[in-house]
């Protein structure tokens, strides 16, 4: 529904910025989806004095204009018929935009004109293009049109809820507005009638069911015409087309009051009486809408003695409506049960103003307010007399009356308002306070708000007005979980689990002489460990540093129970002395390895565990966190055998470190296999997460090449350095380089391998060509043969 | 030539029901409908018949083309359908060899059983806080209104390191460094690893897991209390299950209770391991004494609070039925492999 602010403060004393009311109504319930400036045009429109007017020498219609626009006065060349000498019009100077058309100097039948004089259409005013417009005499040379026309508006799109048939009028929206805001509502005055002196103009209600109301009331002698201005405007702003005076005001008081009203051309009115019945099978109704309905009697219509002269509540009849020649009229207001509305409506596919009010619910007490109101303004505007009358409301509705317990309203909306405040907006609505107990609020319900029967229905509308962000919130609970952590840890279980990993826990306390067994240097870190005033035994008289010692007694122990293959692992806290009161607390994954990486199987051959799968399990974990920017690099981890003992580093920073236990380590904890090992800082990986987080990056639209190259290299170069020489290359284009094969043997030199590399390159704007692409990969050769003097194999 | 048509047509329709392949079948195809077969070359001669004789003799030769035509798609369609069911036959196997072989591991039954108290709770809208194994004494014992001279803080029962720091002995340290550090709303689930100088036995370890709960809020009472530790036992142990208050004494709680739920073995019918009592011991309640929230600044007029703690140990061989706490700290891989799955 469209919601003229001009409009609304015709009932309210409202003075709001549009952003303010704009925010007002949508957190009251009345979403706004849009709002419209009306004529903005007119602050570009200056009204100016019409100083001399002559005819056309070349034309008999058009006529040369001397225009004073308060600045200069310019020749204008006019075709409206009604222009004189002497008139204060509205004005478009040159450069003015109207519509898509901007006002430019020009040429007409040989004149200049610099400007021109506006029609009421053409200023978006009303549908008037018969002359120019023409303001009255006292109207400021100069001045924007805007500032004298006070058509200025704003305009509000908003969404009714299916549940508030009562604002679909101005004065619903207006009265929840002054329930909110605590304003005075000023609803129209309506004039006191002595209808004992009119006659009766003769109704029927056959279907009381479907037909709850209907008043008609007769005005003869009225003179049909166009609408005054404030009406037009009112239509406009509404959404509605005016048509002529009698319409016009129908159709301004469904607007204001949300229920719709209808007039008849009396003359047409066969029989002289009105009859609201079914409609008979087969009868034809020619509507409005220019379209002639076969009628199949399920239909509610307003009949004369011997056709249908409306569809009740959808659309009137060609055959009964006002005409410019129009004298007397029926005006009908009336109430209709919404299931027939919307099931005609919707049946006949004819959706009005009116359809859509009536299936929403009208009152029928509202219906009695706007009959008066029609009336009011009919007989003031169109002039006529009001003769005849008639008010059918063969069953009254009963009054609802709504009990309120303060002490609900606080319990449920932890809101404490004075009575006087839960009173203020109840009766705001229009509800009447009838009896105030202790903690029972007594109201009886108006007609128009058939969505309020119960207790809660009042509370939603007092927390609605009051607005539901005015609740406080509770204290908020804190986060005191350590989420990160404490994921990332099951994270690195579950995966290790899904590797094969059993976990192990052992207790906190360790040996000091495994220290010694592990051949740590005298300053190694691990030997700063806690000691135990009290301990049970020299056996767990420390606070664990390290939780391999633990992890290998665990796999001697499952060795000498006759498991060949051993995948152990821990994540557990370890213990160091420092300038702490309490120490240093970290947590660590560990793990050992020995035997097969997998079980047997007939047609997947399983490996001995071997430095690179534990590269790769390591590897794996450090991508949990994850963690990017680590290097792999050969150390002297002095209980893992020279050669095959690794650590991980970022930065400078050693996070931890794997390899295969050297043979003579090993055979001090009495385990005679091979047996690997790993050990992460858990706590200092967490330090070094990559926190970006995943964001989605566009998937390559071109298709990529995969080149393999394969060469004989000395063994002294790593493999990390050549690849990252590769890409180096062309950062750009060359997206992976993996080495797929390395080999050794009879047919290579000794001290050289065979290694074979598959280089991933992956275009970014446009397709590449063979030859670019072998141009590439000849400089990769070409570099790699001056830098490792590799030989292409 | 209509007759010599015929007998083209009559002798590929042999020639092709015998092809024995698909390669067969195509040189048959060139053979006779390919550029140089007879057909083709009737074909050519067209060119010299007379413009009235051509459309006649043309569409002879069509149809004998298109005879052939389709002689060798019916044929290439069975022989590709023979083809088909022969890779089916190829292609059967014993479905009884077994799949690879994906090994998985397995959680310890204490991470499994510590997970699933984490997860309950935190369903229920706990967080879970986390604090030093190594504690100062103030902590662990001062702040818990535990006395000067009682007897838990002897060396005979706790570990120290220092004159006043120790290994805890309850997770109830991280309720008190959690209270220092936030005011209410708090609730809160600290598991984690407790000390205490216990020669291991079957049901002792000097090391062991509990997990402890704190609650601190307006309108916190006994029946949040019962209420919490009910919905965890039912959560943790079935629908079924039931847990009763006994008075007991704590220091920091008043007033305290000691917590029996229905014994997971018979039920509450009464069986060996609850000595016929149908109830197990499963740890320590009570509402948080004013005197520890007051300590750590809490309003304890404005606030009240409860705590209880359980053994994560106790739970876990009463889940799985574990004849006593040893077996857990083994790590025998033939014990850990029971418990595959079951994460």
């Amino acid at each position: 529904m469209r919601i003229s602010y001009k409009w609304l403060k015709e009932y309210l004393d409202i003075d709001l910025s549009v952003e303010e009311l704009k925010d007002k109504l949508t957190f009251s319930g009345i979403e706004v989806e849009a709002v419209h400036q009306s004529n903005e045009l007119l602050d570009y429109i200056f009204i100016a004095e019409i100083k001399e007017k002559r005819n056309h020498p070349n034309s008999d219609h058009l006529s040369i204009c001397q225009v004073f626009d308060g600045n200069e006065t310019v020749q204008v060349v006019c075709g409206a018929p009604n222009c004189e000498q002497g008139q204060k019009i509205a004005f478009a100077r040159v450069g003015t935009q109207i519509g898509d058309i901007v006002i430019k100097r020009t040429k007409l039948r040989g004149e200049e004109s610099y400007g021109m004089i506006c029609s009421e259409r053409e200023l978006g005013i009303s549908e008037n293009h018969e002359g120019i417009l023409v303001l009255d005499n006292d109207a400021p040379i100069g001045k924007p049109l805007s500032r004298y026309l006070d058509i200025a508006d704003t305009v509000f799109d908003v969404e009714i809820t299916p549940n508030r048939a009562d604002l679909l009028g101005m004065i619903g929206v207006a009265r929840d507005l002054s329930a909110q805001l605590d304003l005075d509502m000023q609803y129209p005055l309506l004039k006191d009638y002595n209808r004992s002196d009119l006659g009766k103009y003769p109704v029927e209600i056959v279907e009381p069911e479907l037909c709850t109301r209907y008043i008609a009331n007769v005005i003869e002698g009225v003179t049909v015409t166009e609408s005054p201005e404030w009406i037009k405007q009112c239509l406009i702003a509404g959404g509605i087309k005016p048509i002529n005076n009698i319409v016009d005001i129908t159709n301004y008081v469904t607007l204001e009051y949300g229920h719709p009203l209808h007039a008849f051309d009396k003359s047409f009115v066969e029989g002289g009486k009105i009859i609201i019945r079914k409609a008979h099978k087969g009868e034809k109704f020619p509507a409005l809408d220019h379209n002639t309905y076969e009628l199949n009697g399920n239909e509610l219509v307003i009949a004369d003695s011997v056709k249908p002269i409306a569809l009740a509540g959808v659309i009137g009849g060609l055959n009964s409506h006002i005409q410019n020649s129009t004298v007397d009229i029926v005006l009908e207001a009336a109430c209709f049960n919404p299931s027939q509305i919307r099931r005609t409506s919707s049946e006949k596919k004819i959706f009005t103003d009116s359809s859509y009010r009536f299936e929403r619910g009208c009152s029928d007490k509202v219906a009695e307010t706007v009959a008066q109101r029609a009336v009011d303004l009919i007989l003031t505007i169109c002039g006529g007399k009001l003769t005849q009358t008639n008010d059918i409301y063969p069953n009254p509705l009963d009054e609802i009356i709504v009990i309120l317990r303060p002490s609900r309203v606080t319990k449920l909306l932890t809101l404490s308002l004075a009575n006087s405040e839960l009173i203020s907006y109840l009766t705001g609505l229009g509800l009447e306070l009838v009896k105030e107990d202790n903690d029972a609020l007594s109201f009886k319900i108006p007609s128009w708000r058939k969505d309020l029967t119960r207790e809660i229905d009042l509370i939603e509308e007092i927390i609605r007005l009051h607005g539901y962000n005015s609740i406080e919130s509770k204290p908020e609970k804190h986060e005191i979980t350590n989420k990160t952590s404490f994921y990332l840890r099951r994270k690195v279980q579950d995966f290790l689990v899904s590797q094969g990993f059993y976990e192990v826990l052992n207790l906190s306390f360790s040996d000091p002489a495994y220290f010694d067994l592990l051949s740590l240097q005298e300053d190694d870190y691990r030997r700063a460990a806690i000691e135990i005033m009290n301990p049970q035994g020299q056996a767990s008289s420390i606070m664990r540093s390290t939780l391999l010692p633990g992890l290998l007694k665990n796999a001697v122990y499952n060795y000498n129970h006759g498991q060949e293959n051993i995948k152990l692992f821990e994540l557990n806290k370890v213990f160091f002395k420092s300038e702490k009161k309490l120490g240093t607390e970290k947590w660590v994954a560990s793990a050992i390895l020995s035997g097969n990486i997998g079980p047997i199987h007939w047609k997947n051959k399983t490996e001995s565990v071997n430095f690179f799968y534990l590269k790769g399990i390591v590897e794996s974990v450090l991508a949990l966190f994850p963690l990017n920017k680590f290097q792999i690099e050969p150390c002297t981890e002095p209980f893992y055998q020279e050669n095959l003992a690794a650590q991980i580093v970022v930065g400078k920073k050693v996070i931890g470190t794997f390899g295969k236990f050297d043979k003579k380590i090993a055979d001090k904890f009495e385990f005679e296999k091979d047996i690997y090992g790993f050990e992460i800082d858990f706590t200092q990986c967490l330090e070094y997460q990559n926190k970006k987080g995943i964001i989605f990056t566009e998937i390559p639209k071109l298709q990529s090449v995969s080149r393999d190259i394969s060469f004989i290299i000395s063994k002294e170069h790593s493999v990390q350095k050549i690849v990252a020489d590769i890409i180096q290359c062309n950062p750009k284009l060359i997206k992976e380089v993996i080495p797929f094969d390395e080999f050794t043997g009879k047919q290579i030199q000794s001290g050289f391998r065979s290694l074979s590399l598959n280089i991933l390159i992956v275009p970014e704007t446009k397709s590449l060509t063979d030859d670019y692409i072998n141009g590439l990969i000849n400089n990769i050769i070409d570099k790699l043969k001056s830098k490792y003097h590799i030989e292409m194999r | 030539m209509e007759t010599k048509l015929n007998q083209i047509v009559i002798a590929a329709e042999t020639a092709i029901k015998g092809a024995q392949s698909i390669h067969e079948l195509m040189n048959l195809k060139s053979e006779y409908i390919g550029k140089k077969s007879e057909v083709m070359n009737v074909m050519k001669t067209l060119g010299s018949l007379s413009p009235e004789e051509r459309p006649a003799v043309g569409k002879i030769i069509n149809i004998a083309k298109q005879k052939i035509e389709a002689l060798i798609d019916e044929k290439e369609n069975d022989l590709k359908e023979k083809e088909y069911l022969k890779t089916l036959q190829d292609s059967k196997l014993d479905m009884g060899m077994p799949g690879y072989a994906i090994q998985y591991g397995s959680l310890h039954p204490l991470t499994i059983v510590w997970r699933e108290i984490e997860d309950i709770f935190i369903s229920m809208g706990f967080d879970i806080a986390e604090g030093y194994d190594i504690e100062d004494e103030f902590h662990n014992f001062d702040a818990l209104n535990t006395p000067e001279d009682h007897p838990s803080r002897n060396l005979a029962d706790t570990f120290y390191i220092k004159d006043d720091v120790l290994l805890r002995t309850q997770t109830s340290t991280v309720q008190i460094r959690t209270m220092e550090k936030y005011q209410p709303p708090i609730k809160i689930i600290s598991p984690g690893r407790c000390y205490r100088n216990d020669r291991p036995d079957a049901s002792h370890s000097p090391a062991f897991h509990q997990v402890e709960a704190l609650v601190v809020d307006e309108n916190i009472t006994f029946q949040d209390l019962r209420d919490t530790l009910n919905t965890f036992v039912k959560k943790m142990f079935g629908s079924h299950m039931k847990s009763r208050f006994r008075p007991h004494f704590f220091p920091f709680t008043e007033p305290s209770a000691e917590i029996d739920i229905s014994c997971v073995n018979c039920g509450g019918k009464g069986c060996a391991i609850c000595k016929n009592s149908g109830w197990l011991e499963m740890g320590g309640a009570g509402m948080v004494d004013p005197n520890v929230l007051n300590k750590l600044g809490i309003d304890a007029e404005k606030y009240s609070g409860f705590a209880f703690g359980l053994g994560i140990d106790r739970i876990t061989i009463l889940k799985y039925n574990i004849p006593g706490l040893r077996i857990l700290y083994e790590n025998d891989i033939r014990f850990l492999k029971q418990f595959t799955f079951n994460n």
